[in-house]
This record gives C-alpha cells, structure tokens and sequence, in this order.
C-alpha cells in the first residue's frame, strides 16, 4: 500500500488541476455578451441537423447584433455543445450551458428523448429552453409549473392531428398503413395518430416500425399490402425515409404516401431521385417556391456564410427555419423583460407584445401559460416532392 | 417475398463474410484484429464517392484510389494502433484501433460532411419484380463478387508466397522471423488486405445503403460476429457463418420484425460460441500444459 | 502516505458539494463517482481475473430499470430499490457468465457485446415493461447535493471491498487464475466458477451503479445504455489502471472530466478525443497508475539460506511401509495421429520417490499432466488410493491430494511470493465472499494465520528475504523452488514434479537434492519426478520407470534401470558412472 503514496499525490494534483480549470472558466468570462445556448447533436448520425440549426441561430442572432444587439447594446453570443443524441449527456450539457456558461436561453435539436430527459432541469434551474426540433408532444405539454419549455417546432399531436385531416377528409382514404421509426418519436407519433384518426372513426389496418441505418423497409411494406392498406403514413427521418420510398418501388407497390416532417432534409431528394415525387409531407416551413422578405434575406445569408447554392441545397431546412424564428422571439423577449433572468424572460416570452413579421408566419403573442408551441396545425403547411423540389399542396 | 428475402440476405450476408474475412486474415498473422473494420467499409465508400461523384474520374480510376487509400489506411492502423502493442504482446491494440477508428468517423464526418448522400448506380435504378416482391441487380452482383472475392483470397493464401509467409507468421512468429521472413511486414500486409476487402464491401453496399460517415459501424461490428461464430481461423466457416446471418436477420426482419432482427441475431451467435466455443469452423481448443 | 491521499480525496469528495452550488460541478462530480463504482466492480473481472466484457452497459441497464420500476410502479423506497436493483443484475450476470466464460479472448468480448446488444434491443422492443424508446419518467430524486454525499461514500465503499477482496484468499484466487489458469487448477482452484464469481461481483456493482444512475436523472432511456457506454467503462478502467485500487479512481475522474474539458471544441471534440486515448494507450500502457507505481526492487536470498531444511512441510504417516498410492493400468494417451502414451501400467508407491525418465518426446509430461487430470487417456484407468480419477477435473484431483510443478515454473506472476504460497495454502477453501469483501474478523484472522504460516514456510526453504517481493520478478532457479513450496503448502499425498532441476547450476542441484531427500525422509509426500539430470535421479529415487516413445520399456531400482540394455540403447548411451 506505501507504493501508492506518490501515485496518489499525483493523481490529486492532477485532478484538483482538472476542477480549478472548470472553476477558472466561470471567472474568466466576460459579462458583456448575452449568450444564448444550442444542445443538440453536432457529432453522430443526427448531426446535420444540429448544424442546420446552429445556421438558422447564427443567422438570426446577426441580424440582431447587427441593429445593436438587446438589452442597450450587449450583443448575443452562440454557445454549443453537443448532446451526442444521449440523454445523459443532454442534462450535463443542460448544466453546463446555465451555471457554467450563463446562457440565458437554450436552443434544443433533435432528439425528442434527450428534450424530455433535460425539461427537469430547465425548472430546476429556472432557464427557458426553446425547441426549434424535437417534435414529441410532451416536451411542451410537459406538467410543471412554471413551465419554461417553449418551442417554434412541430408538435407531434397537432402534426398528428393534420395529417389525419388530410388523410381522411382530402384524400379520402379510409384505411392507413402506420410506418414509423422505432424511438421515442414514433413512439409519440404513434399515441397521436390512433388518437385523431380514432377521432375520424378510422384505424390503422397496421402499425409497422424500423429502426435508424435500416436499408430495406420492403418486409414491412409488404406486411402493409397485405393488410390492405390504401395510404400509408409515414414517420421518418431522411435517411430512412429514403430507403422507404426506394422500398416501396422496389416492390412494386404504388400506394400513395404522406409524411411526417422528417424527409424534407438530408438531401432526401437526392438519396431517392424521381421516387420521391408525390410523396406528401407536413412543414414548418419551404424554403422552395416565392420566398418572403426573410426568406430571401435567409437564403442569401445561407450562401454568404455557409456556400449554400440554392433551396435544394439546404440540409434539414425545417431546423434552420424554426430556429432563425426562435432566436428573433427569444430576442424580443430578453428586450420585453429588460433583464436576463430566467423567470423574467419566461414571463416575457409567455406574454410577448406586439407582432413579428417572421420568416414561417406573422407572430403575435405567439406563447401563453397554456400553450407553449408557437406553431399549430393551422400554420402548418402541406408540401409534396416533384422533380426534385417541394411544391406546396392544398389541403382544403 | 421469399425470394427477396433470400436475396437481399445473401447481399448482406456475402458482405459480412467478405468483412469478416478481413478479422480473419489479421487474426491468424497477429493474433490481432482491427476494431475499427467497420470504419474502412465507410472509407470505401467516401474515397470512392468523392472522386467518383466529387471529383467526376470514372468509376475504375476511382476504385483504384480507393484501393490504394485502403491499403494505405490499413497500414496506419498496423503500425500506429497495433505494432506497438503486437511486439510487447499486449492486449492494448484492441482499444488503440478502438480510438483510431473514433478519429476516422470524425475526420470524415468534417470532410464529407454529416449527412447522407445517394451513390449513383445503375443497378440500383429499376428492380426486378418478382411475385409481389422486387430486388435489384445490384443486391445479386453483391453475392457474387463477394464469393468471387473471397475464393480470391483463399487462393492467395493457399497458392502464393504471401499467403505462405502469413502462414509462416500465424504458426510461430518467432520462428518466422529467424527463417528470414519479414513479420512486421507481413503483419503489416495482412493488415492492408483486411482493409482492402472492407473498402471493397463498403463501395459494393453504397448504392443500397448511402454514403455516411456512421454507415460502416454496425457492419464492422456483425462482421465481427461473423467471424466470430465462423470461428477465427477458419475461412471456410466465416464465409458460410457470413451467409448463414444474412439470411437469418433477412428472415427473421421479414417474417417477425425489425426490432427482433439485432435480439435473435445476436442471441444466436451466443447459442454458437455456447454449443461450440471455437466457432463452427474452429476446433475445440485443445490445451498445451 | 497513502492514507494521506485517500484522505484527502475523501475530504475533496465530501467540500464539494459544500463549496458550490453549481448544480454542473455536483452533476459531474456525481457522475464521475458513478463511473468510479463501476470502474471498480469491473475491476474485480478485468483487473483481478483477466476478463474482458464490453456488454456491461447491459448490467448498468438492468440495474437501472429494475430500480426505476421498483420506485415508480412498485412504490418501494430508493434503499430497497437499489438492493434489487443488485440482486437482479447480479443474477442475470451469473446466468450470462455461465454462458459466457466457456470461452475466452476475443470470443468472450463477442458474448458480453452481444448480450450488451440484447439487453438494448429488449429495452426497446418490450413496451410494456421498460416504456421501449420513450423510457421511464418522473423516477424520485434526491436533490443534487445530498445525493453527491450518498454516491461519493458509495464509491468508497465500493473501492474499500473491492481493497478488501484484493487482500483476502479470494482475491489471489482471482489473480491466480489470471496469472496461470494451469497452476491454479492444479492447487485445487476452478478457473471457470472463479471466473463466474468475478463476473457476477462486477455486475452487482454494475447494477448498483445503474440504480443510482436512475435516481439521479430522474428519467431513464435506452439511449444511455449502448455500446459505447460498455466502451466507456472499460476504457475508463484500463486508462486509470488494472488490479490497482487508486486506477478505478483515476478514470472515473478523468472520463468523466476530460470529455467536459473538451466541450469548447464542438466539431473536433472527438478527433480530440480519440487522439488523447490513443497516446495514453501508447505511453500508459498499464494505466495512469500502474506507470507512476515504482517496483521496488527483488531482495536477493543471503548465503547460507541455501539449506533447505523443509521444516513446517506436511508429514504425512512418519516410517510407514511403502504402498500403493497411484496406479496406472494400461493407460493410452492419443493427440489426434500421435499416440504418446502407449498401455503404460505403472504403480506409485508411498512414501517414495519414483522417477520417470526417457529421451525428449517420450510422453513424460504426458503421464504428469495424465495423473493430474489435465489429459484424458483414451483407454486405461488411474486410481489414487483405490479411487478413479479418469475424467476428473485437474481441480478436483488437486483436491484429492495431488500436487505438481510445470516444465515452466507457473507462477503467479502478479502476486508476491508470499501470497503464492498462500494460494497453495487456502487451496479451494477461500471461506465467505462476503467476509472477504467486508474484512470481517473472521476474515481478518484467516489472513494473519496465512502471512504468518506462508512466511514460515518460505523461511524454511531460504525464501523469506524475497517474501514480499512480486512474483514475476524472481530469477529462475528461484522460480523453481517456489513452485515447490507453493505445491508443498497444499499438504498433498502425490506431489508431482516435472524436470525441477531444468536449468539449474550445480549448486542449485545439490539444494534441491538435499530438500527432496529431506522431505522423503521426513514423511512428506510421495514423489513422481521427471528428470534427465542422471545423478539426481539415481541419488534420490526408490524406483526409475523408463519411457520411450511412449512405452514403459523398463521399471525397476535405479541399478537394474541403469544397466538395462534397452534403456542404455534408447536413452542412456554409453554405461554412465
């Protein structure tokens, strides 16, 4: 045992050293800056989306810095850090960002699991969080009082909602096929559409799952057929939903298709070439077609900074989208309470005055103590794939 | 359906084998494997995409430099992850190419980028429909260059003066080395050839599965189960143990589900390695007291 | 000095969440004590028994759920939860063990991946039970800062039983069996329970550790258990280093520490951090801890040791006539083509010495490792005082009183000399687990009678300066004699030796002479002794077998044996002296 005396002292030292530089990093930061913080996940298989949102913040938080920041001139300050799609690590992160980096508002990405394992402690630590990704319904509707998850997002039960709607009253198709991934998104999405096409007095003929990296969803698809399916519903990230639209041709069944958000990004279009066409999907946002003010101003800033060429480069635009709007609410909101307490921002944000002309629609007291989704199924929009380009749909 | 089934198993599978087949070659020189295997398939397919569709070379010139950036790349994990470690007879490789392919997914993850892209192929543009269900040209292709490509490798071991000297090594490196045999060379070869067969498989799979930094993971680690239950030693029995999963999780994704594919999968490679601990193809392990 | 520092660490531990309230540094500090219980546990197979898993994210799983279903749906309070939590864990790792440890090296880590994959696949699929993807929410909390204090002195008590085995009989059975499976066996050890026991100890810490994890997010997915996460444990094990007791410490820390030092750097975080692995792999190749440890060095014998006197070795029955102990009848021994031993009958007297002697591939050690249960005769029987022992275990015929040493002297290289001969001492019976892992008095007292009895023994056999010195670090004709008094410490009725004079200087011989003929004058154990130095054979044995080829082709007195035509043809050469 007297053998590890020296081994002992140092180890001490060494990591007595570790925690004065953690320490050290507190005192060490300026005052000046407003920081806003993004966890999300920047490495692993999710992490263009971590970066489309990342691009929409910077964006935005230009725009604002550029008219003099908030707050009589403090200018906002992007902090990252990566969740890596792991619970665990989102509520380190979650942490980090609010004692050590003093973020006065967090952005969220895309994992609806590592949004719910982190929305203790934005009430713990009485910090607003903003999603501008995971769509699980329980991030917002998540029974704490205060509440500080907001969110300019989907929301799976309104996105369930909608696409029920148009499924059964614009397509007239009364028996779906459900094809969902096999994570806590589905899962959520699962609740929700049994709900509101059981509202419609419609139920899903089956309810099949995959799981992420899969190549082949034909078996499931098959299962489908064979169970008379005559639309299927689809909940799917880009990746997989490629391999499922490419599935579906593969086997020769032509059955019309609408979807979650999920496929509009990750080069969706280039992965499935003309498959994709009539594919039906829901968003927040298109960046195709005539673009508003902001529209334009975002894709010329796109191209600026990031070498975007044009809409059909744009990687998981709906993070992009949703997140230059959070930032802009979130900034009002900071200015509106005067300070960069959480709980006075929360309040700001849940009673915001006046009205922001934003890039997805026209803001007016967009959040309230009941409802912390900034976008509904009324602002949704219903866009198909042609030729390479999203077109929008009617869904009268 | 049945037939895609077995079709599609038989791609995979045949890419698991040819996978595995690179655990094998490195296994019986070294007694040492590449843990980040999975990582060369992803290579493969990035080296072969960014001059094939990044740089528009034709498709041979491309291959070719991705079989010189294989060879490469399994060189370095030689000599940086395992050489060190092989001569000191210590177990630390396992985790240094552990770590080394933790780099490469990063590098290429800043390089290529972080999302999927499409590779374009012919043979998987229209599929053959078959009774209600369909595959493509390229999924039958796959199988055969696979098996193609493992008796290729049989034979250089059998037949060649490499393949002899690995021999030589895997028996009694020691002893190889005072017959006048470069071990670390050959060590260093064996390592460059596993490499080559992942970046072969990678480039194979890539019109089916996307180019993506994270696509060779989960292969590298059922190949590694492969060889496993094929028994280490044993070419004959990796290549049929590669087959014999595919066709499995084809079946079982098929007829049971997709969540059940990885549970039964991998619980039947632990009923192998409990009836049989060497493998199919491997003796039971004798012991020399 | 050491206590020093562990009481210091013990006083950081306890300040911390004193001096802040930074709910980030309380987190990382719990988190980092969490790693430090599961490093430690894993240690017990990794670092003790020379086991690898790469599926304990899978024990950390089930720890976990079973504790976040029995607090939520079961309503138990977090202390009951948590002791299920371990029972569960530890039950399902003695299952996969058993499974599991029928094979070793790469197939083994293959066996723990696959059950890490299953166990996460389960999660995922069995809604019902676990939430599948969603997980389990509003599990009760502990607030931040008291639940620091109850996992910062959890992981003390996990690195105090873990000290406590590492000093009891079971820890050197677990070292012995990493050091050589072989020797261990033939001191009547059983390498595969031991082994099941060493995976079984790490998943209940596993599991507990899991529990804990539960209790502090308060929610619970299968996000946090793939993989990467079983990678994280060993890795944090290996860098901090094995079989130490500080190493477990060391990487908690640092895993837990470096990947947050690192957050600054987003896209290159990783490269980082592989790259930072890497070099501590290449320069720390025995962990943090076992590079800055310094071996002390080996104390050499003093002259004059040199006379072995034997004293303390076992008597057996003092000045009995000589009788059966061992007899062989028709015993054949076939590796695939190759018959090396071909219907040798052969009887052992006791007490006696009998040699075995014959050119190099005469089947010698065949009929040792034969007699001790390693080989299985493919015709013929064996009896050891009127019992058969044809297709025991080595470890079960070591417990019947057989004793041997190796061509190569096995010895246990991590463990002092001391405690070799304390393997050999304790034998099978290694008394409770978990007094070993309490340090209970009874324990207590179990050691002192072993440091005292196994330093005795050295003593006698002019070992004693090297006592506490490692094993590994003896010179050669040392070696030897160790293996001897190891062999002698289990009391045995057969001690089998195997070329024990190999190697040796002339004056090691002679030594080795006069310790043999001692401990047969003394009524020690009868002998069976394979050798080709002549002179010892002819000096000390009682009856000389002769194989070549793998047939007895002579038995008899050391004379007769000597000037046997056949023998001299096949063996001797020309008449010897």
């Amino acid at each position: 045992m007297r053998r590890l005396a020296r081994p002992f002292l140092a180890v001490l030292a060494g990591s007595t050293l570790a925690l004065a530089t953690l320490v050290a990093g507190v005192g060490a930061q300026s005052k000046e800056p407003v920081k806003i913080g993004l966890a999300a996940a920047v490495s692993g298989g999710s992490a263009a989306s971590g970066e489309a949102i990342k691009r929409g913040i910077q964006i935005a938080m230009d725009e604002v810095n550029a008219k003099g920041g908030v707050l009589g001139g403090r200018k906002l300050e992007l902090v990252i850090r990566d969740d890596e799609g792991n619970p665990a690590k989102g509520v380190t992160i979650a942490r980090e960002l609010v004692e050590r980096e003093k973020a006065t508002v967090v952005f969220g990405g895309l994992h609806t699991t590592v949004a719910l394992a982190q929305v203790p402690v934005w009430t713990e630590l009485k910090t607003p969080y903003m999603g501008a990704w995971a769509a699980g319904t329980n991030i917002t509707r998540n029974g704490q009082t205060p509440n500080f998850s907001f969110r300019v997002s989907a929301n799976d039960d309104y996105v369930d909602k909608f696409l029920s709607r148009y499924a059964v009253d614009v397509m007239k198709k009364g028996k779906p096929g459900l094809l969902l991934e096999n994570t806590a998104w589905g899962q959520s999405n699962e609740a929700g559409l049994g709900k509101w096409l059981g509202e419609k007095k419609v139920k899903p003929v089956g309810i099949e799952k995959f799981n992420w990296n899969d190549p082949d969803m034909s078996p499931q698809l098959l299962r489908l057929k064979g169970a008379g399916a005559d639309h299927v519903i689809l909940v799917a990230n880009a990746p997989e939903g490629a391999q499922v639209v490419k599935s579906r041709a593969k086997i020769g069944w032509e059955v019309p298709m609408i979807s979650h958000w999920g496929i509009s990004g990750g080069r969706f279009a280039e992965l499935t070439g003309e498959l994709s066409d009539g594919v039906v999907f829901v968003q927040t946002y298109s960046f195709f077609g005539k673009q508003n003010e902001r529209g334009q101003a975002l894709l010329k800033a796109l191209r600026e900074k990031y070498n975007v060429k044009g809409p059909e480069d744009v990687v998981a635009p709906v993070g992009t989208a949703n997140a230059y709007d959070g930032l802009h609410l979130v900034a009002l909101a900071i200015e509106q309470a005067g300070s960069t307490e959480g709980p006075k921002v929360r309040e700001a944000l849940e009673s915001l005055k006046g009205e922001y002309k934003g890039l997805i629609k026209t803001y007016k007291q967009p959040f309230s103590a009941e409802q912390h989704d900034a976008l509904t199924d009324a602002d949704y929009v219903m866009v198909a794939w042609k030729g390479g380009k999203i077109v929008p749909v009617d869904v009268k | 359906m049945f037939v895609q089934l077995v079709v599609s198993g038989l791609a995979l599978g045949s890419m698991y084998g040819l996978v595995a087949l690179g655990y094998h070659i490195t296994w019986v020189t070294s007694r040492t494997m590449n843990f980040s295997q999975g990582h060369a398939v992803m290579a493969g397919a990035v080296v072969t995409y960014a001059a094939y569709v990044g740089l528009g070379w034709p498709l041979p010139a491309a291959l070719l430099l991705m079989l010189a950036a294989l060879a490469l790349f399994g060189m370095l994990v030689e000599r940086a992850a395992v050489r060190p470690f092989f001569l000191a007879g210590s177990p630390a490789w396992l985790l240094s190419t552990i770590a080394l392919g933790i780099i490469a997914e990063n590098v290429a993850m800043l390089s290529f980028g972080k999302d999927a892209r499409a590779f374009p192929s012919a043979l998987t543009r229209k599929p053959i429909l078959l009774g209600g269900a369909g595959f493509y040209p390229q999924e039958l292709l796959i199988p055969l260059v696979g098996l193609a490509l493992m008796g290729l490798v049989q034979a250089l071991y059998h037949r060649t003066r490499w393949g002899k000297r690995w021999k030589a090594v895997a028996w009694n490196a020691e002893a190889a080395g005072l017959m006048g045999i470069n071990v670390p060379r050959a060590v260093m070869t064996a390592y460059a050839l596993s490499a080559l067969l992942a970046g072969v498989a990678g480039v194979l799979l890539a019109p089916i599965l996307n180019v993506a930094p994270t696509m060779g993971t989960i292969i590298g680690l059922k190949a590694f189960a492969v060889a496993i239950i094929g028994g280490l030693a044993s070419a004959p029995g990796i290549i049929a143990a590669g087959l014999g999963y595919g066709l499995i999780e084809s079946f079982v994704a098929g007829y049971l589900s997709t969540g059940a594919r990885e549970i039964v999968g991998f619980a039947l490679v632990i009923l192998v390695l409990v009836i049989r601990p060497g493998g199919l193809g491997g003796a039971p392990m004798t012991r020399r007291v | 000095m050491a206590r020093a520092g562990w009481l210091a660490l013990a006083v950081v531990a306890a300040a911390l969440p004193l001096t802040t309230a930074n709910t980030y540094y309380l987190y990382l500090g719990a988190s980092a004590a969490l790693l430090v219980i599961v490093a430690a546990g894993l240690n017990v197979l990794v670092g003790f028994t020379g086991q690898i898993s790469l599926g304990h994210a899978g024990f950390y799983a089930i720890g976990a759920y079973t504790a976040a279903l029995a607090a939520t749906r079961g309503g138990l309070p977090l202390w009951a939860a948590t002791i299920a939590a371990i029972a569960a864990a530890a039950i399902v790792g003695s299952v996969v063990a058993a499974a599991a440890l029928r094979v070793t090296g790469p197939y083994l880590a293959m066996v723990t991946i696959a059950f890490g994959i299953i166990v996460e696949g389960v999660l995922v699929e069995w809604v019902s039970l676990t939430g599948g993807p969603g997980g389990i929410f509003n599990i009760p909390k502990l607030p931040l800062a008291r639940y620091d204090w109850v996992v910062a002195a959890l992981a003390a008590v996990a690195l105090w039983t873990t000290a406590n085995l590492r000093r009891s009989a079971w820890g050197r059975a677990f070292l012995a069996v990493k050091g050589s499976e072989v020797a261990a066996e033939s001191l009547g050890l059983s390498p595969y329970h031991l082994r099941i026991m060493a995976f079984t100890i790490s998943a209940a810490f596993t599991g507990g550790a899991g529990a804990l994890f539960a209790f502090l997010n308060g929610y619970i997915s299968p996000d946090s258990f793939t993989l990467q996460q079983s990678i994280l444990f060993l890795l944090a094990l290996l860098f901090g280093g094995v079989n130490t007791i500080a190493g477990p410490v060391v990487g908690g820390l640092v895993l837990t520490l470096l990947p947050e030092l690192l957050t600054r750097l987003a896209d290159y975080r990783l490269i980082l951090y592989g790259l930072l692995l890497l070099l501590s792999i290449y320069w720390l190749p025995n962990g943090v801890v076992g590079a800055l440890t310094r071996r002390r060095p080996i104390p050499r014998p003093e002259r004059g040791e040199g006379d072995q006197r034997g004293e303390g070795d076992q008597k057996v029955e003092h000045g009995r006539p000589a009788e059966t102990l061992l007899a062989l009848e028709h015993v054949t021994v076939r590796f695939g083509g190759v018959t090396a031993l071909d219907d040798v009958t052969l009887a052992v007297p006791s007490p006696g010495i009998t040699a075995v002697i014959g050119p190099n591939g005469a089947g010698k050690t065949t009929l040792l490792n034969v007699l001790s249960g390693y080989y299985r005769p493919a015709a013929g029987r064996v009896t050891l005082g009127g019992l058969g022992t044809v297709g025991a275990a080595p470890h079960a015929i070591a417990r019947l009183g057989v004793a041997r040493t190796f061509q190569t002297a096995q010895l246990f290289g991590e463990l002092t000399v001391a405690d070799n001969v304390a393997v050999g001492l304790a034998g099978p019976r290694l008394g409770r687990l978990l007094g070993a892992l309490a340090g209970l008095p009874a324990t207590r007292r179990r050691e002192r009678f072993f440091h005292a009895e196994s330093r005795a023994r050295l003593t006698a056999h002019g070992l004693a300066a090297c006592a506490d010195a490692p094993a590994d670090a003896l010179a050669a004709g040392l070696r030897r004699r160790l293996e001897i008094v190891r062999a002698l410490a289990t009391g045995p009725r057969l001690l089998l030796l195997d070329e024990p004079a190999a190697g040796l200087t002339p004056n090691e011989v002679a030594q080795l002479d006069a310790a043999l003929t001692t401990l047969r004058d003394g009524g020690g154990p009868a002998m069976v002794l394979v050798e080709h130095h002549m002179d010892l054979v002819m000096a000390l044995s009682d009856q000389v077998a002769v194989l070549d080829g793998g047939r007895l082709i002579a038995r008899g007195a050391p004379a007769d044996v000597q000037r046997d035509p056949a023998v001299i043809e096949a063996y001797l050469g020309a008449v010897q002296a």
